[in-house]
């Protein structure tokens, strides 16, 4: 039960919970039974765990939606290990969930373990980070502006360059297959949307290079 | 207030609008009287969904609730949300907007979780002018939902039920009563329900929610990833008959979604349930 007794103000309040949220073994100004009362069955500490839990696994599902693919690769639980740490050190400032991963390709690039010097290079880390960007791209294009909803002139159109067939990868996951990682092998992609729906495109690299001349000038 | 539900329409049994069902929707054009959207899922897409969306805009009413409008926030309203919640709402021609009594986050983050408010004077004045404020902002009513929470403050000198009466006066805005989070709360602070829904004010419910839960023992977490439960059917009954029937009822599910027509067949119930209060009612007008 409240008992009405005399605490932080409101802002105080909030910058305390949510820092208890976002870092739980942070100190803070205020033990849990300071601020929140305990019920029958629970501890302050223990109601305020539902909170740092549901914080993250309702942020780690999210990761796992918008990146399915990286998902597959990595299997559930290392993924939700660097989603995880990437949203420890990014938390969202965005009102909506589909932003959530935009700076997850540049965390892994910035924090890859074979960074270290002397470290050998690890080929499967340029390859998540590049499927991490892909699956970033598919969703840009998806939801852009065009000429199907009237909302735009042309088509979205992203240019990509990947380490491996990333496209085909992902697409297999979406359909709900189990493949393989994809082999090494550097390919140039067209993303674009045609009636609602994304389509990929591998380029030569002449088609690739005129392609991308053309967005710089138009740009 | 001049008219019971701020005078919106009765837009008789919904259901939340989710992604995997639209196939089935669009096909099927199902009878249900209303959809809500997530305003977050449809603020800056275009493409496919947003063509669904303007299709079954065109057939069904379409209101839109809100996960991150912050109403408690200490932090400043976000303009540029608001705008874009307000074109959205212009879009969609919804007929009202709604959103909880929460905070998501401070210092310019948002969790993305529906944090819960300490009850005190200060919190009440700090929402009801912000309400009055966003309600400004999209030129329609504002209805405020009760959340499910898991942790209570030991600064608060309301009850829960309390704060929102005074908020929906005080802030002449509607409230969305989601019947599920009256249960999931009163287990986990242990009150009464039934008091709880009694000592709203009534005529000021604009929407009701119906949601499944799941039940940890020491604890209820508000998932929405399961049926209806039973104690909370009984809730609703009582919810219907405190508020007189006619208010929009719609279903959530977010998790673990069934094909639709499950979901019919639960709103087919709550459909149930409000008509037989109604023939009660009408009963002993005439008995």
């Amino acid at each position: 039960m409240a008992d009405g007794i005399r605490g932080p103000g409101l802002a105080a309040t909030q910058r305390w919970m949510q820092s208890a949220i976002l870092d739980p073994y942070a100190p803070g100004p205020y033990a849990p039974g300071d601020v929140v009362t305990a019920s029958r069955r629970l501890s302050a500490r223990e109601r305020l765990r539902i909170h740092q839990q549901g914080y993250r696994l309702r942020l780690a599902e999210c990761m796992r939606g918008l990146h399915p693919g990286s998902a597959h690769l990595l299997g559930r639980e290392i993924f939700d290990g660097f989603a995880l740490a990437y949203l420890e050190e990014h938390p969202s400032r965005s009102p909506t969930l589909a932003g959530l991963s935009d700076g997850f390709a540049g965390h892994l690039s910035r924090t890859r373990p074979d960074s270290a010097p002397g470290a050998e290079r690890e080929p499967w880390i340029d390859l998540l980070i590049d499927l991490v960007r892909f699956e970033r791209v598919f969703s840009e294009v998806l939801d852009a502006p065009g000429p199907e909803d009237g909302a735009g002139d042309a088509p979205p159109l992203r240019l990509f360059l990947a380490c491996a067939p990333v496209h085909a990868y992902f697409t297999e996951v979406r359909r709900g297959r189990d493949p393989g990682p994809p082999a090494p092998r550097p390919v140039r992609l067209a993303v674009t949307r045609r009636d609602y729906t994304v389509v990929t495109r591998e380029l030569s690299r002449a088609a690739y290079d005129r392609l991308h001349s053309h967005q710089e000038d138009a740009a | 207030m001049s008219e019971p539900r701020l005078g919106t329409p009765r837009l008789g049994f919904g259901a939340g609008l989710r992604t995997p069902h639209l196939p089935y929707i669009r096909e099927h054009l199902p009878p249900v009287g209303f959809f809500e959207i997530i305003s977050e899922n449809f603020l800056d897409c275009h493409g496919g969904r947003r063509q669904a969306l303007e299709e079954i805009t065109d057939r069904y009413p379409v209101v839109l609730h809100g996960v991150s409008l912050s109403i408690g926030s200490t932090d400043p309203l976000d303009s540029g949300y608001l705008r874009r919640l307000k074109r959205l709402a212009d879009d969609v021609d919804a007929p009202w907007v709604s959103d909880h009594v929460c905070w998501t986050g401070v210092l310019g983050i948002n969790t993305h979780d529906l944090l819960p408010l300490p009850f005190t004077e200060e919190t009440l004045a700090h929402v009801t002018g912000r309400a009055r404020i966003v309600q400004d902002v999209l030129e329609r009513p504002l209805i405020l939902e009760n959340p499910s929470s898991y942790v209570e403050f030991r600064a608060s000198t309301l009850t829960e039920w309390e704060f929102l009466a005074r908020l929906a006066e005080e802030a002449d805005c509607g409230l969305l009563l989601d019947v599920n989070n009256v249960h999931v709360s009163a287990y986990n602070h242990d009150f009464d329900p039934e008091a709880y829904l009694r000592a709203l004010p009534h005529e000021r419910v604009v929407q009701m929610h119906l949601a499944g839960h799941t039940d940890h023992g020491t604890h209820i977490i508000d998932t929405h990833d399961a049926p209806v439960a039973e104690p909370v059917w009984e809730l609703y009954r009582t919810a219907v008959e405190l508020t007189g029937g006619g208010v929009s009822t719609l279903l959530e599910r977010d998790d673990k979604l069934p094909p639709f027509p499950e979901l019919m067949a639960e709103l087919d119930r709550a459909r149930a349930v409000a008509e037989s209060v109604a023939a009660v009612t009408t009963g002993s007008g005439h008995g």
